[in-house]
Order: structure tokens, then sequence, then C-alpha cells
């Protein structure tokens, strides 16, 4: 695709969100939108990508509304956009492949996406950061009957042409959004979050008893206590028969008594009871390893 | 030797169901403590006294309170003995080992004072003399919540005294069958002696050396103060609440053979604890609540340790 097709074709699209107006947006939580080249310094010829990442706690099949920078001089090589979707939300990630075909300092202005915010019911824009790119002249070649003085001419004219270009689809494009849309405030992207590593009950008796191996105070043995509590199917607040009623799991229920009995048990009687607790959810824990993995 | 559990077999091979009525009995027991059990007529609060008594040994003595009762008539009197021109001391049925308080509410506050008197201070004066009641004594008292008419109310400093409060309830279907078969051709003897006074005072002494963590005594603290701002209620419980808490979790731990107590422990005699301590407010007499909830609601908002 070229230049002024690709210009043309997003200046459309700009149009046609503009004039869509408030009323037809939709209402979103914006976690996290950003933008990134995988290279910030290329040469003329050489193909980059830059990425843009939006994700939504809705689960949406498409986000049509996100407008993508204008890509000016460069040769728009490829588009493609991924959406994934779950419950949890939608990551929608659109790689643009780029090719510049001019020397110079570059700066993509962020993608941005118009819509009711979910946390103010508000109309607004969301941006993504701007990315700057440094394009290099590309190695000189020697180029037979073009003389050096010809190809600098050639060459400025089309960096005026080009700039010119962007300028007024620039222009044409910001004239058009200020004439259809009120002024939304910008907020500002959301680095998104790395997603934590799947928590189960099991995983935090590991991680108490690990805890209470390395310094078996009343600290840890609260915590493994009440890791084991949850590991039955009660909450915090609940007492031994509770947990015990809500599992039949015979390696959980010594664990949980022998719990109870060093929490609660006569000091002379806590480091056996220290020891049989310890064992006891080592027993367990092998069961459930074993039982998860048939 | 016999243990606490042959006393609560006893009482369950006459007893029919009412396992919680049986249990605080015994538990009270190994507490030292006293009981006001409270229910309707027929339910067998007092048939579960007397199976008590008869399995703890001892002396037994039933009094059944009425309006003209006077004090002497429980703790005794000085009268003259013409022959040795001197007065001689008569002691009255609290100078035994279980005494059974039959309708409690029906005797005047004077009485009731004199018996709450001796309960608490296990002593009574008697003219010059001061006496002391025997080891171990125990006082279970009945009433009934429905004949209102010609009672004389507890006062909630007497409730007090008593170191817990059974509900007797109406018997299952079921349970009232095995009523009829078991007493249809007659009340079957009671287990009598299954335990002696010396085996009761040594149970009262291991109870007393059952081990309490630092944090279940918290939590008995902190279910007695949460009836101080509980909604519905007009007055909490005393710090004698507490100590009973604390008293009945040890008896229950030593009737499991532990030598600790649980959190479980508290929280399962806490209703008998608390419901006769509290005073309710008037809302919920007027919109006819169930005061029991209350008490539910408060042992429920206190998480357990």
């Amino acid at each position: 695709m070229s230049f002024g097709r690709a210009a043309v074709g997003l200046a459309a699209a700009a149009l046609l969100t503009a004039t869509a107006g408030a009323a037809s947006l939709r209402t979103l939580h914006v976690d996290a939108l950003s933008m990134r080249a995988d290279r910030v310094h290329v040469a003329v010829g050489e193909v980059f990508h830059l990425a843009i990442h939006v994700r939504v706690r809705e689960n949406v099949a498409a986000l049509d509304e996100l407008v993508v920078p204008d890509v000016g001089t460069m040769k728009l090589e490829g588009d493609e956009r991924n959406v994934t979707s779950s419950p949890a939300g939608t990551d929608v990630v659109e790689t643009l492949t780029l090719e510049p075909t001019v020397a110079g300092a570059f700066t993509f202005k962020g993608a941005y996406l118009d819509a009711i915010d979910a946390r103010t019911r508000k109309p607004s824009r969301f941006s993504a950061n701007p990315v700057r790119i440094v394009v290099d002249a590309p190695a000189p070649v020697s180029v037979a009957g073009v003389d050096a003085a010809w190809r600098l001419v050639l060459l400025a004219g089309l960096v005026a042409g080009g700039l010119a270009l962007i300028g007024g689809g620039l222009v044409l494009v910001v004239a058009l959004r200020r004439r259809a849309q009120p002024v939304v405030p910008v907020v500002a992207p959301v680095p998104p979050a790395p997603a934590p590593p799947p928590r189960t009950p099991r995983t935090d008796v590991e991680d108490a008893l690990r805890a209470y191996r390395t310094a078996p105070g009343q600290a840890a043995l609260t915590r493994l206590r009440g890791a084991l509590f949850v590991a039955a199917g009660t909450n915090a607040g609940a007492t031994l028969r509770d947990a015990l009623a809500a599992t039949s799991d015979g390696a959980l229920r010594a664990a949980l008594i022998a719990a109870e009995r060093t929490a609660f048990g006569p000091a002379h009687e806590r480091d056996a009871a220290s020891a049989e607790l310890v064992a006891a959810t080592e027993s367990w824990l092998s069961a459930a390893l074993a039982g998860s993995s048939r | 030797m016999s243990r606490p559990r042959d006393v609560l077999d006893a009482l369950h091979a006459t007893i029919v169901g009412q396992d919680d009525v049986v249990e605080a009995l015994v538990l009270t027991l190994i507490a030292g403590g006293h009981v006001l059990l409270e229910g309707a007529p027929g339910v067998a609060k007092t048939l579960a006294c007397r199976a008590l008594a008869a399995a703890a040994g001892g002396v037994f003595r039933r009094v059944q309170f009425t309006p003209d009762l006077l004090p002497s008539d429980i703790v005794g009197t000085r009268i003259f003995d013409q022959k040795t021109g001197e007065f001689a001391t008569v002691l009255g049925p609290l100078f035994a080992n279980v005494v059974l308080a039959d309708e409690i509410n029906r005797a005047p506050a004077k009485v009731q004072s004199a018996l709450l008197e001796g309960m608490q201070e296990r002593r009574v004066t008697i003219g010059p003399q001061t006496h002391d009641l025997p080891a171990p004594f125990v006082v279970l008292a009945t009433m009934n919540p429905f004949d209102t008419e010609g009672t004389y109310a507890l006062p909630l400093a007497q409730l007090d005294r008593f170191l817990a409060k059974v509900v007797v309830a109406y018997p299952s279907r079921d349970e009232e069958r095995a009523i009829v078969d078991r007493f249809g051709a007659g009340e079957p003897p009671l287990r009598a002696n299954v335990a002696t006074l010396d085996d009761v005072l040594r149970w009262q002494r291991e109870a007393h050396d059952v081990f309490v963590d630092a944090k279940i005594r918290d939590y008995a603290v902190d279910l007695t103060r949460a009836t101080r701002t509980a909604d519905l209620v007009a007055h909490g419980a005393s710090p004698r609440a507490a100590l009973a808490l604390v008293a009945l979790a040890r008896a229950r731990a030593y009737l499991e053979g532990r030598t600790f107590a649980v959190p479980d422990d508290v929280r399962d005699v806490a209703p008998a604890v608390l419901r006769h301590r509290i005073s309710y407010d008037d809302r919920i007499a007027i919109g006819g609540g169930d005061p029991e909830d209350v008490v539910r609601r408060i042992i429920a908002s206190v998480p357990a340790p």
C-alpha cells in the first residue's frame, strides 16, 4: 500500500468514527493502551513493526474504535489485528509492518480510541504513547547515468513533497475531528499489568508451609493453619469443626487436626505437634499432587 | 475410677435425645457450676436432673419452689430443744451434693436470694453459725417459660450465678416415639452410682488443669464484649460470662479427653453461657423476636481464632 492510499484510508476511518458521534460510543473499561516499535533506528528500505496493544475488561469480539496513527511517508507493508477474548477481558494487538521511504526522525502520534469511560461514565479519548523512529539514509549506491547533483535534487523534492502530504493529511484529520466531536479528556495509558501466576489453595499451603519451616513462629503457624482451612473450603473465623465438616479428604483432615493441636496445645506438646503438622501437611500436598497428576 | 463419659452414657440410657441438655449437665458438673434448665412441662427437665444425681452418687435433695416457701425451708433453721434447753440447728435441703430446685421462679425473691447466695458462696449462715455446703455441690434449677402467672422473674444479677442455662426443647417425632416405647410401661430405673463423689471432685481438679491458650481466652473475652454492643441488647454479659466460657471450655475439652481447649469448645458452650446473661431490648418483646437469634448472631459476629 502506498503512502497516499494509506493516508486517505486512515483519514476516512477517522471521519467515519467522528461522524458516528459520542452517542454511538461504547462503554469500555480501558485498562491499557500502549504502542511500541520493535526498532527505533532503521534505514530507508528496512522493514520494522509498530505494535499497538489495547486491553479492556469487557469481553468484546472486536475493537473497531481503535484508530491507528498516521504512518506518513512510510510504506504500509502489512496490518494484522489479533483479538484475544476471555471472561476476564479482551486484548487487541494490532501490528503494522512499515518500510520507511525517506530518512529523518519520525514521530508516530499515539493510537487512540474513543469510548464512554466505564469508570466515569463520560465520553473519553484513550491515547497511547507516541513513538519516535529515526530513519537513516540508505547506503550510497552507484546509479548509472544519474549524477550526484540530480539525485540530491530528486531526494529533496521527495522529502518536501512527503512533508507537504503529511501536513495536509494531519490538518484535514484534525479539522474534521474537532468539528465533529467535543473535546474529551485524554486518559494516560495504563501499562498492561503482568498477569499474576494462578494461585490455588494448594500453592498457598505450599508457600505457608515453606515459611513455617523457615521460621516456625506464631505468625507463620497462623498463616499455615489459615491456608489449610481455606484448602478445606472454609474461611477465616471458622473453627476446626467447620473445616472438618467441609472436607472428606483424610490427609487434609489430619493436617487440620495437627494444626489445631500446634496452635492451641500446651507448650510442652508443641514441638511434637509441630512435627506432626509438617508431616501431615507434606503428606496432604503429596497426595494432592499425585491426585492432580492422575 | 470412672470417667465423665460414664455419667454421660448413664444419662443417655435414661433420657431420650436431648443430647445438648445431657452434655450441658455433665459439663457443668465437671466445671463445678450450677445449671438452669428452661423448658415446657414434660420435656424431662426434672428426670434429667434426677438421672444426673443418681449417676454421680452422693446426697440428692429436691425442693419444689412455691410462693409460700421461706428461706429457712431451704437453708435450715434453729429450733429450741426443750430437753437440753438450747437451740439446735436443723440443716435444710441445700445441704446435699445435688440439689434440684424445681420451678425456681415460683418462689419469692427472698427465697431465691437465699438459694443463690448459697450457690455463690457455697456456705450458708444459720443463726450465729456459718456452715459449709458439701463438695461437690451442684444446683440444678428448672423453670417453665409459659406459666408466668404467679411467678417471680429472676433478676439478671441472680441469673448470672448460673454457669449455664439450657433450653430444653420438645423432642423430635422419632424421639417422642422412643419415649413412648421406653416409658410406656412405667419409668425405668435410673442408673445409680456410676461415679463416686471422689470421682467428681477429681474430674473438677483435672479439668481445672486443662490448658487454655491466650488466643482462646481472648476469644472468650471478645464474645462476652460483643454482647454489650450487639443489636437488640439492652445490657450485655458481665465479666463472669468470660470466666464461665473458659470454665466450660475446659470441661468440654476434658470430657473429650483433651489436655487443651480449642475454639470449638468456647463456641459450643457460648449459647448456654450467654443467653441468660443478656438483657434483651424491648423490641424483642414488641416485635416477637427470638432471643436465641440474637445470641446466635453475636456468636457468629466474632471470628474464632
